[in-house]
This record gives C-alpha cells, structure tokens and sequence, in this order.
C-alpha cells in the first residue's frame, strides 16, 4: 500500500505536498477515518481530522491570497472618480491581470476594491442581492452613496467581530442630490469619507500629492489630470501593481467604467543610466 | 587596561540576562523622520524636516538632521539619533584626518565606503538611514545607505518614514538637469510632503546645497506653521509669588576681567 | 527515521505562527484627544478632528462627538470602527428612550447607559476611550470619564486619548480641583468664567498639538449651556 501523505494538512495548506513536506510522525499516528478512505488505499482526502480538532481556530481565513492594490478616489466639481489597476496578485505573482477591482453597484453608487478579491467578489453579491430586491420592489428606489458605505461598514466590522474578516480595504464613490459622495472601509470597520481617498500603498504615495493639488472644484479634466499623475506614481513605486487601469466615474449621468488603459511611463532618465559613472570604484 | 576602539560591549549579556526576566531597557530618540536629496545640473541638494520623536511625542521640534562630513561633503540623517549623529561625526572625523594626510579634498565615494563598512560590521544594530551628497572632483553624487550597510547611487533619493510621501513628489516632478531653484523647490516640496502627510516628521524644512562654487547650509528653509492660537487668559504670576529667603550680592568685575577678543574661524 | 527532517511540517501551535503572512488584529489605534470641562452652569466638550492610523493621517476632518440632545453628548477617542459602532449604539438608544418616556435622557442616565453599553463588552471590549458631559438635572456642568470596560466616575472635567498625559496635568493644575478625598467634600466644578475655560481648554490643545503626532488638524468644540449648544472651533498644526 502506497503511504500518501494527506493533502490538506494544516501545515501545508490545500494542493499537492511538496515531496519534503513529510508530514512526520504526528500525523501519523492519526486514527484512519476508514469511511472517507478512497478504495485504493490512499489517504482520503478531506480536512486533516488534527486541524479539526486542534484547540486553535482556523487560521487560513487570516490571511490574503489573491490580492489587489490601491484603489484611488478624488471628488470633483460634478462627480467622483475611481481608479485602480486591474491586477489579482498571487503573493508577488501578477497571477490575474484583467481583473475588474472597480464595479458598478446602481446608477448613483460603485465600489472599488483593494485585498483579497474573493472576499470583494463575496462583497459584490451581498450588494447585488441588496440591489435585486431594490428592483422586485419596483417603487423607483435605490440604495444611496451614503446607505451603501454605511452598510458595508457593518458587514466588515461584523466580520471582524466574528474574527474573521473580510480582507479588504472598499472606496465607495457616489453621486446623490447633486453631491459627490466618497467613502472607504477598512478589513476591521474602519470608515470614513473625504474628498480624496486611497487605499493601501496608495495612502503613502498618491494623497500627499492629492493633498497638494486636490480642491473640490475642480473641472473633470484636471481631476483626470491629478489621478493619471497618482497612478503613474503608484505603478513606478508599489511592486505589486501594472500598467493597466481603470478610471471609474460617477456623475448625474450615471456609473461609467473605462476600458482598461496604460499610461505612459519615463524610466530613461540620464541618470537612471549609469548612475554610479561619476563614482568609479562604488561597490 | 588600555582602551580599545569601539563600543563596549561589557555589558551585553547581564542586559540580555535582565530583559528575559522581564527588565526593560531605555527607550531611545528616534528621528521619524523624511529625508531626501536630488542631483541638478551642477550639484546636489539635500533636505531634510526637523522633528524628532520619542515614541509618540516629539522630542525636538527644530532638530538638525543635515550633518557635516567634509567641507563639500553632507549627509542627512534617519533612523535612532545617537546612531546617525556619531556614525556621521566618525566618518568626519576619519576625512578630516585623510584630508591632513593628503592634502586633498575628501570625496563622496570615500564617505559612502566608511559608513557602509562601518555600518556592515554592525549588522544593521547602528540603525542608521542615510542620504549622502557631495561633489568633488568627479562632479556630483548622491547615495543611500541603509543601515544594514548596503548602499544606493542614484539621480533622486529618499530615507525615513516620510520617504515614500517624499518619493511621490519625486516620481511626479523630477527632470533631468534641473536648475538649483528647480532643484530647491523639488526637494521642499518633498520634505513639505512628508511634513505634512506623515505623523514622524514635522516642524520645518532644512535644506543643504552642495555644487562645486561651495555650500549652502539653509537651516529653517521654510518654516511652515507657527502656534496657531495665543492664550487670552494666560497665567501670570505677580512679582513676590515666591518668596526670598536669602540675598547675596556679587560683584563679578572683581574676579573677571573682559578682554576684546579675535572671533573664532567658522565654518560657512 | 524522519524525525530529523522538516521543520516546516509541523503544525505550528497557536500564537506562535510563523509571521509569513501579515498579521491581522481586531484592533487600531486611530489617535485623537478628547476633553471636557465642567462648569457651574455650562459644559466645554472638545475633540480633535485628526484621525490616523501608525505615521499617516486617514483624515484631517473626522469628528469624534456624538450630540445626543441639547444637554448631553459622548465624546470617544481611541479606535473609530469601535466608537462608531458605540455612538450608533447610543444614537438608536436614545431614540428608543424618547419613544417611551416622550423626553431626551437626562445626562446622568446617559453616563450609566454608556457605562453598561461598555460593560457588556467586557470581554471584547470597545476600545473606545469616552467622554460623557453635559448638564445635569439642576444646570450644572457633568463630566463622567469612563475606561474601555465601564468603571466610571463624575469629575469637574475629564481628559481622554492619545494627548492625555500632556493635558490632564495641565486641567489638574488650573483648574484647582479640590482632591475627592479631601472631607467635608468639596466644590469640584470649574469656578473659571465660561471664556477662559475656553482658553484654557483650547491653549491645552495647542500644547498638545505640539508635541503629540496624533493631536492636530483641528478641533470641534463644544460649548453646552442652558440655551442650547454652541460650536466653535480652532485650527491646530497640520504636521
């Protein structure tokens, strides 16, 4: 009888065992769950029974695995716009790289999303039920900017309340009664709204110079202007982002979402060349 | 017993003896802190904020972060403040000692080699961030020195807690061979970035320009915010509200006399 | 034997799990300081507006006080989901409260309301640092300071948050509050003038603007007397 070590210890994780990740005696000494074995003698593939019954709780829900970078957001005179890159990371691996992190919620409201994308797809269907039973009601009414910040707020600090969060960090951008609305929520209920918002790496390196350039009459092209600018410094500076955005916008003509676009980026500078020329004899 | 170079380390283990049962040592200045420098046309500015901070409170509110390495030689300073104080006197010190011996200017390659190798001996335990500038014979330089002694030389750099509030402004606003204003006004900028957007570094902004003419040392560059309210109802406190006990009256001219004197050589 | 062989294959026990992945804590700290100062007929209660998270600012505008009624309001600093969480608790309360007493409750009711509201967390608690102040059922300035879990206390005036240790010494010394255990117990409401317990509470933030990195930006005071709420504000350093 081939001994196959199990394939969803806790240690290792879900997948195939590395040929050294000999599970070792411990497991070993497993009674064999006879019931679930497969007929051909190998283990039976099912949540190792340690895991289960170890005192610790479940740690894998603790921990992101396909992730998204910053989400950006700034008002503007008659709308809002959101921006990201349309990566799913894998760790550091570009393993998505079409992936919509900006979505529409109704025609006043969307949502962009940073951290683990599973979590955010889970998010959009809690939403789109929300919206669903909007339309079976038919009385013309829908959720507002400020309704669906909010309620997202409770589920996240909800869940984290339940020790096990929603790894995401959410822009909200709206438009409602002839005001811009721009919200976000962090993975343990953190909120709040500004005229300018950014997620992650983003709050290190584009809301300095958002909050240098930002003011809240601004027309839509120099808020275009200030976001490719963000952007183009988040993609030379956040190692887990590409070249490939989206700009969503918000106005009282409804949610538009952009077709995905690069921007033109400088890495040629004369001395990004040779920078050590001058300094002969530099390690 | 005849005193070696360097720290002592005499009392490393009792320290680790007593902290594994639950002693804890003294906290130590950090300079939270952003710091950068760019290369112009013909020279390098440096800049720096001057805030410094002891956990959560700020320690100094005007510190000096910009320290003197050789006569064309600077370097700003991030990370624990005793570290990058010393390890950049050290250094001074060692060129100074070089330029004596062989009558000619230090250069920046020589610095960056003394600190990393210093640094490297140390393991990253002289917590030491840096950003050193210069411009000697071979025209302008720029470099980073991390504090586990690894080095960077590039056009524009950025060290502290700011650094990435700092290199935003950098990646939108660097140019090849810019003028010394453009140049100044990038690197204030910078550091009015991370002044502004980062809870380390605050107060005002230092800036240092090296090109081959000679240095300029702009201590309080700018300076961004004063108080922002004076007290109405502030608390005086009358003549007499303490008391004297005993009075005693010198006459200094007795045991003093002034002299004019020459003033003292000073640095620019 | 494998007994020597991988490391990596053991079951890492809990808590001691290998910091591979970032780490996730139900709490955060997002600065701030509050104070409120009791005085014979009026009640200063003030906030700073900053809200950060480690060295960045999330935002330089976030209010930390909740207007429950013209005559008492919550003030919380420490994390912001938490205190959220706590005022929308309070909020919906309170409504509940004038449904079925067809009144807004009275400061002291709320002080005991907030403290069960705290308790009930004991043992995962809010980490919420509060303030409760406002007039009491015979004009008077009420302050009650309160810990995360619910011990709590009526003062002459209170200070809560990041900037506590700079501020409370400075009320302490200028507001001459007569120590609680000094018998026959006595006055421990501010006797300073409505404007300059004022500028005392606004000159104390400013000194704490100064030198804690979580107090800046701006502060929303407020100034309760039995005519209703008045606003005022003052702006702070913004690095």
């Amino acid at each position: 009888m081939l001994h196959r070590p199990t394939s969803h210890s806790a240690a290792i994780g879900p997948g195939p065992v590395p040929s050294l990740a000999n599970p070792g005696p411990a497991l070993e000494q497993q009674p064999r769950h006879a019931p679930q074995a497969p007929s051909c003698g190998s283990e039976a593939f099912c949540v190792d029974p340690q895991a289960l019954s170890s005192s610790h709780p479940r740690q894998h829900t603790q921990y992101p695995y396909v992730t998204g970078t910053s989400v950006l957001g700034i008002t503007f005179k008659d709308g809002v716009l959101l921006a990201c890159d349309t990566l799913g990371a894998y760790g550091s691996t570009k393993r998505y790289k079409s992936f919509d992190r900006l979505r529409k919620v109704n025609d006043v409201c969307m949502v962009g999303a940073s951290g683990e994308l599973s979590d955010f797809q889970y998010i959009m269907r809690l939403l789109e039920e929300l919206s669903d039973d909007d339309f079976c009601m038919d009385d013309g009414h829908h959720l507002k900017p400020a309704e669906v910040h909010s309620y997202l707020t409770r589920v996240l600090y909800n869940r984290r309340n339940k020790m096990d969060p929603l790894w995401n960090s959410l822009v909200v951008g709206g438009f409602h009664s002839g005001k811009p609305f721009l919200g976000t929520v962090g993975m343990i209920g953190t909120s709040y709204t500004d005229a300018h918002l950014a997620t992650g790496f983003g709050n290190h390196l584009a809301r300095p110079l958002m909050r240098e350039k930002h003011h809240p009459d601004m027309s839509e092209e120099e808020a275009v202007a200030l976001m490719h600018e963000c952007l183009k410094v988040c993609y030379y500076r956040d190692k887990n982002s590409i070249n490939k955005f989206q700009l969503a916008k918000v106005t009282k003509d409804g949610v538009s979402i952009s077709e995905p676009f690069a921007l033109e980026t400088n890495w040629g500078f004369k001395l990004f060349q040779n920078p050590a020329a001058n300094a002969v004899g530099t390690w | 017993m005849a005193q070696a170079g360097g720290f002592s380390f005499d009392l490393c283990k009792r320290n680790e003896f007593l902290e594994a049962r639950g002693m804890k040592g003294p906290g130590f200045t950090k300079t939270g802190t952003t710091i950068a420098g760019v290369i112009f046309k013909d020279g390098v500015v440096l800049g720096a904020d001057t805030r410094s901070t002891a956990g959560t409170t700020v320690a100094d509110k005007n510190c000096e972060k910009i320290h003197y390495i050789a006569p064309n030689i600077y370097c700003c300073g991030a990370g624990t403040a005793a570290d990058t104080e010393n390890v950049t006197g050290m250094v001074a010190s060692q060129l100074e000692l070089h330029r004596y011996a062989t009558g000619t200017q230090s250069r920046v390659i020589t610095a960056m080699t003394l600190l990393k190798s210093h640094l490297f001996r140390y393991q990253g335990h002289v917590s030491a961030a840096l950003v050193l500038g210069g411009v000697d014979f071979r025209g302008p330089h720029l470099f980073t020195v991390y504090p586990h002694g690894s080095t960077d030389s590039l056009p524009f750099c950025t060290m502290g807690s700011g650094s990435l509030n700092a290199m935003a402004v950098f990646e939108a606003g660097y140019k090849d061979d810019m003028s010394k204003e453009e140049a100044m006004e990038l690197v204030a900028r910078a550091i009015r970035s991370g002044v502004m957007n980062d809870l380390g570094s605050g107060s005002n902004v230092d800036l240092c320009i090296i090109s081959k003419e000679g240095v300029e040392y702009k201590r309080n560059h700018e300076y961004l915010q004063g108080k922002t309210y004076e007290r109405q109802f502030p608390q005086r406190f009358a003549a007499g509200s303490v008391p004297v006990v005993r009075e005693r009256v010198y006459d200094i001219r007795k045991a003093v006399t002034v002299v004019e004197g020459e003033p003292m050589e000073m640095e620019s | 034997m494998a007994t020597a062989l991988p490391v990596r294959a053991q079951v890492p026990a809990a808590g001691q799990a290998t910091k591979q992945h970032a780490s996730w804590s139900p709490y955060d700290d997002n600065g701030g300081t509050v104070v409120a100062v009791a005085g014979d007929d009026y009640c200063i209660v003030a906030a700073s507006t900053r809200m950060s998270t480690g060295y960045s600012i999330l935002t330089r505008n976030k209010s930390k006080i909740l207007r429950l009624n013209p005559k008492c309001v919550v003030a919380s600093a420490g994390m912001q989901a938490d205190m959220e969480t706590l005022h929308k608790m309070l909020h919906s309360r309170h409504v509940t409260y004038q449904f079925n007493h067809r009144r807004p409750m009275s400061c002291p009711a709320t002080a005991q309301l907030l403290s069960n509201t705290l308790y009930y967390k004991r043992f995962f608690p809010y980490y919420t640092f509060n303030l409760c102040a406002g007039l009491d059922d015979e004009g008077r300035g009420a302050v009650y300071t309160y810990d995360a879990i619910g011990s709590y206390e009526r003062v002459g005036y209170g200070c809560q948050g990041s900037g506590k240790e700079l501020i409370q010494p400075v009320l302490d010394n200028q507001l001459k509050a007569a120590s609680p255990l000094v018998l026959p117990q006595q006055q421990w409401l501010s006797s300073l003038p409505l404007e300059q317990a004022v500028d005392l509470v606004k000159g104390a933030f400013v000194s704490a603007g100064e030198r804690d990195i979580y107090t800046g930006d701006d502060v929303e005071i407020l100034i309760i007397t039995k005519d209703g709420i008045r606003t005022d504000s003052l702006q702070l350093k913004r690095d």
